[in-house]
């Protein structure tokens, strides 16, 4: 568990660097003492720009990693977290395996990044997988980030040629666990590649959300133990508790 | 000089409430650590969850989609039941040392009276049921019961005979003359209205070439639909006698000082909650300033001062 519970909080928070990865990517860096010092690898935050009524809703950014910056002067945002239940807290007393891999699809690399560090830098391998050609900056930014990292791209135009299951060993080693992050269809894959080892992959969902504290039910999902929210409830899952078959179409 | 602090106390509808802001229903979860003290500083009183007769698994597809200014949401009453609700959840409710409102589903009259009848069990412990007339009268028409002044007076009726404490009505926006279906509720035994729940809407996916919603409808709620809320809030005040409870699109304390001054007794908070934990505290604060700037020692005396 976090420090004092699940339920986040709001801060006021200011934008230390946004270093564009893309068209659509970046890698923000925000100071927010509070949420660094008690994040967990697979939590997130609900950022939005500080004041005003546009955009209305935050945006659910996972937390890629935490460190202790001083202040610098930029754009004030208003950042809710930590939120949800992480790689670690998630596992509810279960002992962590001797080895770990992470499989990360596009974006969903950051808050690998995090967990890796929490493992002490030790990941028995980090398989990443990008569309293809217009991931360039992001690439890169992954090979400065991850040590030993193997790529895989859709158009064979980074890396390897293939996807991140492509990339993954057919039988599950034993006491290895992957912990993945990344698009729906890919952990998706992920759970039926695996399907009697479902306990032994960890998925950090992604979901639409209004609130990031629970309240909406906006972001359910269905469980073999229920209805469960994703912001609150997950992020982090076991593969085999999702019921991916009944997925609802979003 | 009068030093006291300015008096944000309000009675209404058989609640005596410490603050006029209230969290409206379908926001806040039963998360434990949000129903204690420090968590709702500012809050007078909170609605629960919607609450069915059976357990509703709430709908499929897409459930919240942003909008300028606000969101629209198609949850559809996701919530356990009644019976699960008392068991589970009552306990953590009375706990947050606040009134409270059940928000009760406007079902079948059948199941209305079947749900009620479980509540009353436990009505030493409920201080008022808030009753959600936006719901489909399955029964009828299949139109919202809200809808009509029929339709809302019959379902006040129900639930007036089935619960003899405080009863909230809450009105559906979408009814085309909010002052008769206000009439028709304080007529059937209300003892105070919400105006309102939200406005139906929809969102188109342009990439799909489909509705996002599976409904194709949705509830559109936050700033956006303050002024729209602004103006039921007021059409109801004029046409009743009863308190007025403003909701919709409420993100600030100038939006729930126009409230007041249009004639609400008091305030629901919904989608803004979403943006900032902080904003019950807020309010509180603004209105406090306010009155000690005007002058004016409590906000009761205030309301429906701007009605010309
Ligand atoms: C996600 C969500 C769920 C809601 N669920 C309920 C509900 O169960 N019962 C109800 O009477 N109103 C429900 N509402 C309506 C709100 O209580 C409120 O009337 C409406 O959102 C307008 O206020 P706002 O603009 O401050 O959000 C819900 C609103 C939202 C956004
Ligand atoms: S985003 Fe609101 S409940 Fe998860």
């Amino acid at each position: 568990m976090t420090c004092g519970g699940r339920a986040p909080r709001d801060y006021s928070a200011r934008i230390e660097s946004n270093r564009l990865l893309g068209e659509k990517t970046g890698l923000l860096t925000v100071l927010c003492p509070a949420i660094a010092a008690s994040a967990e690898p697979g939590q997130f935050v609900m950022v939005r720009p500080g004041g005003g009524d546009d955009p209305f809703l935050g945006r659910p950014l996972a937390v890629a990693s935490v460190s202790h910056g001083t202040f610098t002067l930029g754009d004030e945002l208003t950042v809710r977290g930590p939120i949800g239940q992480g790689f670690f807290s998630s596992r509810e007393g279960l002992p962590l395996p001797e080895k770990v891999i992470l499989a990360g699809g596009a974006v969903g690399a950051a808050p690998l990044l995090f967990a890796l560090e929490r493992l002490g830098g030790r990941a028995e391998r980090t398989v990443m997988g990008v569309a293809g050609s217009g991931w360039e900056d992001f690439a890169s930014w992954l090979m400065e980030v991850f040590p030993a990292l193997e790529l895989y791209s859709d158009d064979g135009t980074l890396g390897i040629k293939g996807t991140v299951l492509s990339g993954l060993p057919e039988e599950l080693p034993g006491n290895t666990e992957v912990w993945a992050c990344g698009p729906e269809g890919m952990l998706r894959a992920l759970a039926a590649k695996y399907p009697s080892d479902g306990g032994r992959i960890r998925v950090a969902l992604e979901a639409r959300m209004a609130c990031g504290m629970g309240g909406c039910l906006g972001c359910v999902i269905p469980t073999r133990s229920g209805q469960k929210r994703v912001c609150v409830d997950g992020p982090v899952f076991a593969a085999s508790e999702v019921l991916w078959n009944e997925f609802p179409s979003r | 000089m009068n030093s006291r602090p300015a008096d944000l106390s309000v009675s209404l509808g058989g609640l005596d409430l410490e603050s006029p802001v209230i969290i409206a229903s379908g926001v806040w979860p039963y998360e434990s650590e949000l129903w204690r003290e420090d968590r709702l500083e500012g809050v007078g009183a909170l609605c629960t969850k919607a609450v069915s007769l059976e357990a509703r698994r709430g709908n499929d597809g897409m459930r919240v989609f942003e909008t300028p200014c606000g969101m629209l949401n198609s949850i559809g009453l996701q919530n356990g039941g009644v019976r699960s609700f008392l068991k589970e959840y009552l306990p953590l409710v009375k706990g947050s040392n606040r009134p409270f409102l059940v928000n009760l589903v406007m079902e079948s009259e059948g199941d209305v009276r079947a749900n009620i009848a479980l509540l009353r069990e436990s009505s030493s412990s409920i201080p008022a049921i808030e009753l959600n007339i936006s719901c489909p009268n399955v029964d009828g028409d299949g139109m919202a019961w809200g809808m009509t002044p029929e339709g809302t007076a019959h379902a006040t009726a129900i639930a007036r005979e089935e619960w003899a404490g405080p009863l909230w009505v809450k009105l559906t926006p979408q009814a085309p003359d909010i002052a008769a279906v206000a009439k028709a509720a304080e007529q059937s035994g209300a003892d105070a209205l919400v105006c309102g729940n939200t406005w139906l809407g929809m969102a188109m996916d342009i990439r799909r070439k489909r509705p996002v919603f599976q409904r194709v409808v949705a509830g559109l709620s936050g700033p956006a639909v303050f002024p729209l809320a602004l103006r039921t809030v007021w059409q109801a005040a004029g046409a009743v006698t009863i308190p007025v409870v403003g909701c919709g699109g409420i993100a600030g304390w100038e939006d729930g000082a126009a409230m007041i001054l249009a004639g609400a007794s008091a305030l629901e908070i919904g989608s803004s909650l979403f943006t900032d934990f902080d904003l019950p505290r807020k309010i509180t604060g603004g209105l406090r300033a306010w009155l000690a700037e005007e002058k004016e020692p409590s906000l009761a005396a205030l309301v429906g001062r701007g009605r010309v």
